[in-house]
């Protein structure tokens, strides 16, 4: 466990070496901080005259559905972006500076060194997410007012939805020695499933039901609506210990490829 | 040998036991078989592509060989990774380390990997750095550091966690004469109390720093033995190199030096500007110089030069190479 800490210390920390991390970081908040911003200024609007929107009865829809429910959805999108960028560099940059392999002649198993890494990412993660509370503190303080346990489920969604992103991101980093081509990569299998979602709005029949619930983004709006359901949770536990077992396969073909 | 298949000789440290290794259909060692002890400086020495490389990755535990078995210490490496890694430090031909991690930072990050305990750690690191002239470079970045010192890094690395053998592959590569001077004093100092196995193909490196050398080509030992032994073998053999000023006396000298008895390995190494040069072994003893110029003056042969030389390690290698088998020389 004490290896395990060490590679996930280290993989946490080179977040901050590389400026990219800190670039990402700093791109997140400024995104996030836009979208919250539009999203409070429109409720705004709208609550001054449900009438001219269309809307007759403003009592039915409640700010914390608004405003977070609408807040967690643009987010989804936005780790799109994010997670190949956080993860391209996980096993790429290693093999291109041929560090991997000092690290497999170390006393450690490549489950320590994959969980590591894993760990590692999803602390930066993690504490992305942290100061989104303090939007949550601005909020209050100019007078909205929201449900706790809704947007607590829309945080838990996002962190569950973003750790396995994060995970098929560090698999993919695993297959290519080039961070490019991870992110590439990793952007293309995120689109797929993002498209994944779409297929039950233009076709029918159980296929297009099938694709649907493989789509993440589908599990992940019951949690933007403050519903918690253990199929969802489920779904992104597979997800997530999936891609850490591709990921392991991976790192082991060096045992018979040269 | 079936024996020794069950019971691992516990007296030495490193055991390979018919190591085979294959990429696809390119068999990259062809069981390999040999031992190491404690205190020894073995040197693999072959060209590039020989499998020197995929051997001491395989010693190392980066990769199990196809077929074989590698005991550190008794212990397979491939049943018990754990326990075999830890009696190995490994200095990988390209030293790549992390660039943006600062010496001592990464030295920490290395000993905590390698299961040094957390109230011994600065200690140890320290101690290390210390050994290899890191002290002043601590709070440096890897990155910005000069070859040599990062080859330093590189053996500090290997030598955290105390590991009774050391493997280092190619560690004069690269480096500057200085550096190279400086590395291998390191190096002997290092063999003081350890088993250290090196891989070059710098010939002079191998008899200036192991008691044992091990040529190895395609894969396969050609000649395992100890220095002074190899340079007994030096010492019997010596080479004799002519050179004919007309190409038209070519066939005529060959054919003469041929039937003289002791004449081996007989060969027209190359053609300058119309002038030939022939060179064979002999042994010491018996000096045919005279004899040869007194045939080539009656057969009037213009012979320009006749020089003795004795055999290098190169000349031994090369031969070795060439005929891809060894006469029971060294073996």
């Amino acid at each position: 466990m004490r290896k395990v800490l060490t590679i996930a210390r280290k993989e946490f920390s080179g977040c901050f070496h590389s400026w990219l991390g800190v670039l990402m970081a700093a791109f997140f908040f400024l995104a996030s901080g836009a979208f919250f911003v539009i999203l409070v200024l429109n409720y705004s609007k709208i609550s001054m005259n449900p009438q001219q929107y269309g809307l007759s009865n403003f009592s039915g829809i409640n700010q914390t559905q608004y405003i977070l429910g609408s807040f967690f959805s643009n987010l989804s999108i936005m780790l799109l972006f994010l997670a190949p960028i956080l993860t391209m560099r996980s096993f790429s940059e290693e093999k291109r500076q041929e560090t991997l392999e000092l690290l497999f002649t170390y006393p450690l198993s490549d489950f320590e060194i994959v969980a590591g890494k894993q760990l590692g990412i999803l602390w930066f993660f993690a504490a992305l997410l942290l100061p989104l509370a303090g939007y949550l503190a601005v909020f209050r303080s100019i007078g909205g007012e929201f449900e706790w346990i809704p947007v607590l489920l829309g945080f838990l969604g996002f962190w569950l939805l973003g750790s396995a992103y994060l995970a098929a991101g560090v698999f993919i980093s695993s297959l290519t020695k080039n961070p490019i081509v991870s992110a590439l990569g990793t952007f293309s299998v995120l689109l797929v499933f993002w498209i994944f979602d779409w297929v039950d709005d233009i076709a029918t029949g159980p296929w297009a039901h099938v694709f649907s619930e493989l789509s993440p983004l589908a599990h992940y709006k019951n949690f933007t609506l403050g519903i918690l359901d253990v199929q969802d949770v489920v779904f992104f536990c597979f997800f997530f210990f999936y891609f850490l077992f591709l990921t392991l396969r991976s790192i082991e073909t060096r045992n018979w490829k040269s | 040998m079936t024996m020794s298949m069950n019971n691992p000789d516990p007296s030495s440290l490193i055991q390979f036991e018919n190591v085979s290794k294959k990429y696809g259909a390119f068999h990259a060692l062809r069981n390999v078989s040999f031992e190491i002890k404690e205190g020894e400086i073995v040197g693999f020495l072959g060209p590039n592509g020989a499998g020197k490389t995929t051997a001491m990755r395989i010693l190392s535990g980066f990769f199990p060989p196809t077929s074989g078995r590698v005991f550190v210490r008794g212990i397979d490496m491939f049943k018990h990774p754990h326990e075999a890694k830890r009696a190995i430090g490994y200095l990988p031909e390209t030293v790549s380390l992390y660039p943006d991690m600062k010496v001592i930072e990464y030295l920490q990050f290395v000993a905590r990997l390698k299961g040094v305990s957390a109230h011994e750690l600065r200690g140890h690191i320290l101690n290390k750095m210390s050994f290899c002239g890191l002290l002043d470079s601590g709070h440096r970045l890897i990155g910005r550091l000069s070859k040599g010192y990062r080859q330093r890094v590189g053996i500090a690395q290997a030598l955290v966690g105390d590991p009774p053998a050391l493997i280092l592959d190619e560690p004069t590569t690269g480096l500057d004469p200085t550096q190279i001077k400086e590395i291998r004093e390191l190096i002997r100092a290092l063999g003081q109390n350890r088993a250290v196995i090196l891989s070059t193909h710098i010939l002079p490196e191998v008899s200036m720093l192991c008691n044992r050398v091990m040529m190895i080509n395609q894969g396969q030992i050609l000649a395992s033995g100890t220095v002074p032994e190899l340079a007994t073998c030096l010492k019997d053999r010596e080479a004799i190199h002519i050179r004919i000023l007309d190409k038209k006396d070519q066939n005529l000298a060959l054919k003469i030096l041929g039937s003289i008895p002791g004449v081996e390995a007989l060969k027209t190494e190359e053609e300058v500007r119309g002038e030939i040069f022939i060179s064979f072994e002999t042994s010491p003893e018996l000096d045919l110089r005279p004899r040869i110029m007194k045939l080539f003056v009656e057969q009037g042969i213009s012979l320009a030069e006749i020089q003795r030389q004795q055999l290098t390690l190169e000349d031994i290698f090369l031969g070795l190479l060439k005929n891809g088998k060894l006469g029971g020389r060294f073996s």
